[in-house]
């Protein structure tokens, strides 16, 4: 590949729906879907979709692995996975055979506030798909030989995970960013978690969150909305479970002052690293604002801190800036990687061009530049099914609706210059700030020292992330 | 578990079945330079996306100068005349675009994504790096170490790009496949200015190119636009003819790669023939019933029942010339990698010897014309499949007739593909074992 995939724009948006996405006036319309709350409280979400024979749905559950018992991380994601292994009239090969034979699709898991699964299927085989949707959805029996299998399974792949800085070291910044914050404990749980949970965990964690109240589901594709509709309360209409727990979550806490975590990884001839501090949650009403200023930042090829550490200086093949926003506040984190020798150079490099941001700010043209961005690039993140109804999902969960999508070209174009200029000041940081990086400690951990007054140390071996 | 630079064409075919509730229309011109051009309109939403296939990749090299094609792919977002280093970037994404490219063994390709309003613009920055590329000393200089780090990251950082290296070095002694698309980190020190614009003069060619417009377009705007950039670009010959052919392998090969790691990583190939090859279908279908969801024979076996790997996977990509069919397989703790390869020979001495059953044929081809459909989705995957099958297929109308080739497969096709090509002697077997901590 030529360059690195940023992701900052998808993490950011907001919830949008199109099918088709006309621009009218240049604004983008979301399609019309229907809400639909059944009397057993599970909210439906309808939207007709056809330009290809498939129906694309989305279940969101209101409970995620903010719910894991402690010391029991992974549970709800565990749980998620297991819907498919097992029902009180199929087995998990049966399940198996029966969603591949029609070339369906079916996955689930949890993040920090909710868990979700995601189901496709090609419009012909749709009944069949409801039917394995619906069983694994009302009545999974979670056998136990499967759950021993899978969190086994588990186990190894967090080991695996350990064999490229990449894929675990967003685990280990959220540790050490959040501390004691449930945000701070892994989604997919660590190597001793995943050992001490059971399957009365998970039948536990299924009976009190996955209730019909706590549960939307969306349903985009190639169907008639009212008949779907039909169908949908006829199959999910008769789910009957106890009012779910709510979970009380206090508010995280910025970090004050410096802090660095070096994850040693002998093998290592790249250092990856993170730097940042507590961001914004997903409803934050500055969000669109923020996301224009992070695309100039670190959320596009010729952002600052790309032109910087790869156009310029060549020090990575990627620099990128992202606000990662969960129902409370998520992390702002910038993220790259360079070889051993030049780890000093970049990290002082990334900390200049945010000092940069601080002291210069951005200029009209390229605000200008970072808005037809945006709104060049926004539609086609809206384009299937299967994106459609994960946007209207997350937007029933934070209570948010289509005003989200239909006003978000005009947010953008009204943004001014003093806009960008406060919300730099408020929400990127720049005294304080946490550092974490996954590289060959033998060689850099002289280098790290000046960074800040407090270095804790890990080996990546070692059991967790925290 | 990818070629880092190969990874977006692991595509896999599809099927249309009876009759697709879709039918794309596709509208083609073909300019006096020789570049073909082929528009899909489609207008769900204000967007399009391009796609340039050059007919050069990674087999196209020389041993000294390996990776010069990927190098190449960068240095074409570098600067040109009009537009000079930096401004190609920046001037897309000022008017709302965003781009990326990729090399493989086979072909470079560009690809563009951008509101339809700014079509012009974006053929007038296509048209500038097509015919006055320019090679700034400088630039080269940050880009190869932009070409390093990449190599760092796909391949020594990162121990499937690695075991996969040594797995095709080992597998091919004679044909350009031996080497990585990225090049030997000693030959991405070494490349010279002389030897990026030898590349470009005989790669670059508009008569060496595809070019796919899917999108918010009017076919015919596009073809004006073609003829006003593009059309006047001077032509010259293709590449010289790949003629290397990989001698059969006379017999197993193995090879293991020791190093600090947590989990070890077990790798198989087989060589398998060329996308144009009649066999191409029967091979699909079996990589389908053997790797292709958790009822696959393997899935089952390897992971689920005898639960000795984590994750098992297997393919093969599109290629001009015979190529590899590769297995990966990540074991579980204290499982030996020897334990999954008998595993592996056995599910697949089972297929040579039984075949498969009907349902197993029917649901492997339920479940390529539903990839069908779900690479039809965005107009990306469009412009994306419609140019693969141009240049693997040598003609974009086999996406629409891969229905009835697929019909054709019948249970003994399956057993025959997997007697000819899954022996012993094809096999090239390649193992990471982990090495404990150096102490330092």
């Amino acid at each position: 590949m030529r360059r690195l995939f940023t992701f900052a724009l998808v993490a950011l948006i907001a919830f949008t729906a199109v099918a088709p996405a006309r621009a009218e006036n240049g604004q983008l319309k979301l399609p019309p879907f229907k809400k639909v709350r059944l009397s057993n409280g599970l909210t439906l979400l309808l939207m007709e979709q056809h330009e290809v024979p498939i129906v694309s749905f989305n279940v969101i559950v209101k409970a995620g692995s903010l719910a894991d018992p402690t010391g029991k991380e992974g549970t709800a994601s565990a749980t998620a996975a297991l819907l498919r292994k097992g029902t009180q009239s199929r087995t998990a090969d049966q399940i198996s055979n029966e969603l591949d034979f029609v070339g369906g699709q079916l996955d689930a898991g949890a993040s920090f506030d909710y868990s979700n699964g995601a189901a496709e299927f090609v419009k012909k085989d749709i009944s069949k798909g409801l039917d394995l949707l619906a069983d694994v959805l009302l009545n999974p029996t979670f056998p136990q030989d499967e759950v021993t299998k899978l969190l086994k399974q588990r186990i190894d792949e967090i080991k695996a995970a350990k064999d490229s800085a990449q894929e675990v070291i967003g685990n280990y910044f959220a540790a050490f960013l959040y501390g004691s914050h449930p945000y701070g404990r892994p989604p997919r749980g660590d190597e001793k978690s995943s050992a001490a949970i059971t399957r009365a965990d998970v039948l536990a964690y299924y009976q009190t969150y996955y209730t019909p109240e706590n549960t939307i589901l969306a349903a985009v594709g190639d169907f008639d909305a009212a008949e779907m509709e039909r169908t949908l309360t006829a199959r999910f209409g008769g789910w009957k479970a106890p009012a779910p727990l709510v979970l009380k979550l206090s508010d995280p806490a910025p970090f004050s002052g410096k802090k660095l975590l070096l994850v040693d990884k002998p093998d290592s001839t790249q250092t990856f690293f993170q730097i940042g501090n507590l961001g914004i949650a997903r409803t934050n009403p500055d969000r669109v604002l923020i996301q224009v200023i992070n695309t100039l930042f670190g959320g596009r090829f010729t952002s600052m801190l790309n032109t910087e550490l790869r156009i310029k200086s060549g020090l990575t093949y990627g620099a990128r800036s992202s606000f990662i926003r969960f129902r409370l506040a998520g992390p702002f984190v910038i993220s790259t990687y360079t070889r051993n020798e030049t780890t000093e150079k970049a990290i002082d490099m990334t900390l200049d061009v945010l000092k940069r941001l601080h002291e210069k700010g951005v200029s009209e043209d390229e605000l200008k530049s970072a808005k037809t961005y945006l709104k060049g690039q926004f539609p086609t993140t809206i384009e299937t099914g299967d994106q459609l109804a994960d946007l209207l999902a997350q937007l029933e969960l934070y209570g948010l609706d289509a005003s989200d999508v239909n006003g978000y070209y005009a947010k953008i174009d009204s943004m001014t210059m003093a806009d960008a200029q406060r919300v730099i000041k408020q929400y990127f940081p720049i005294d304080s700030l946490v550092f974490v990086l996954i590289g060959k400690a033998s060689e850099i951990e002289p280098i790290v020292r000046k960074y800040a007054p407090r270095i804790d140390k890990k080996t990546i071996s070692q059991v967790g992330f925290k | 578990m990818k070629r880092s630079v190969a990874a977006a064409l692991a595509l896999v075919t599809f099927l249309s079945v009876t009759s697709p509730a879709q039918t794309f229309d596709i509208k083609t011109r073909t300019l006096k330079n020789g570049m073909k051009i082929l528009v899909q309109e489609d207008h769900s939403i204000p967007n399009a996306a391009m796609y340039i296939f050059y007919r050069i990749g990674s087999r196209n090299e020389r041993p000294g100068t390996t990776g010069i094609s990927h190098f190449f792919e960068h240095m074409m977002f570098n600067g040109a005349k009009k537009y000079g280093p930096g401004q190609f970037d920046r001037v897309m994404e000022a008017a709302g675009g965003r781009n990326n490219a990729y090399t493989s063994y086979d072909v470079t390709v560009y690809q563009d994504w951008f509101p339809s309003s700014s079509i012009e613009l974006i053929y007038d920055l296509e048209a500038d790096r097509i015919r006055d590329l320019s090679f700034d000393p400088q630039m080269i200089r940050s880009e190869r170490e932009v070409v390093a780090s990449e190599r760092r990251t796909s391949v020594e950082s990162n121990n499937f790009g690695l075991l996969n290296e040594q797995l095709w070095a080992a597998a091919f002694t004679a044909h350009p496949y031996q080497w990585p698309v990225i090049g030997w980190m000693v030959d991405i020190e070494n490349w010279t200015m002389a030897d990026l614009k030898r590349h470009f003069e005989m790669g670059y060619s508009p008569s060496n190119a595809t070019m796919i417009v899917a999108g918010d377009v009017k076919a015919d705007d596009v073809f004006k636009l073609a003829e006003r950039y593009i059309e006047p670009i001077p032509s010259h010959d293709p590449p010289p003819k790949v003629t290397t052919q990989e001698p059969e392998q006379l017999g197993e090969r193995r090879l293991v790669v020791k190093k600090f790691a947590q989990v070890p990583i077990l790798m198989i190939a087989y060589h398998v023939p060329q996308t144009s090859s009649p066999d191409y279908y029967a091979l699909q279908v079996l990589q389908t019933i053997l790797f292709s969801g958790q009822s696959s024979r393997m899935y089952r076996r390897i992971v689920d029942k005898d639960q000795l790997a984590i994750a098992i996977d297997g393919s093969f990509e599109f290629a001009i010339d015979p190529t590899l069919f590769t297995i990966t397989a990540q074991p579980k703790e204290g499982v030996k990698p020897e334990a999954i390869e008998s595993a592996t020979y056995d599910e697949l001495e089972k297929v040579k010897a039984q075949s498969v059953s009907d349902q197993e044929l029917e649901k492997a081809k339920n479940i390529l014309l539903a990839t069908f459909y779900r690479q039809m989705k965005t107009i990306d995957g469009r412009a994306n499949t419609l140019g693969t099958f141009e240049v693997f297929f040598g003609d974009y109308n086999k996406l629409f007739s891969a229905a009835a080739d697929y019909a054709k497969v019948t249970k003994a096709d399956v057993q025959r593909v997997a007697q000819k090509y899954f022996g012993e002697k094809n096999r090239t077997v390649a193992t990471l074992v982990p090495e404990p901590e150096a102490k330092q």
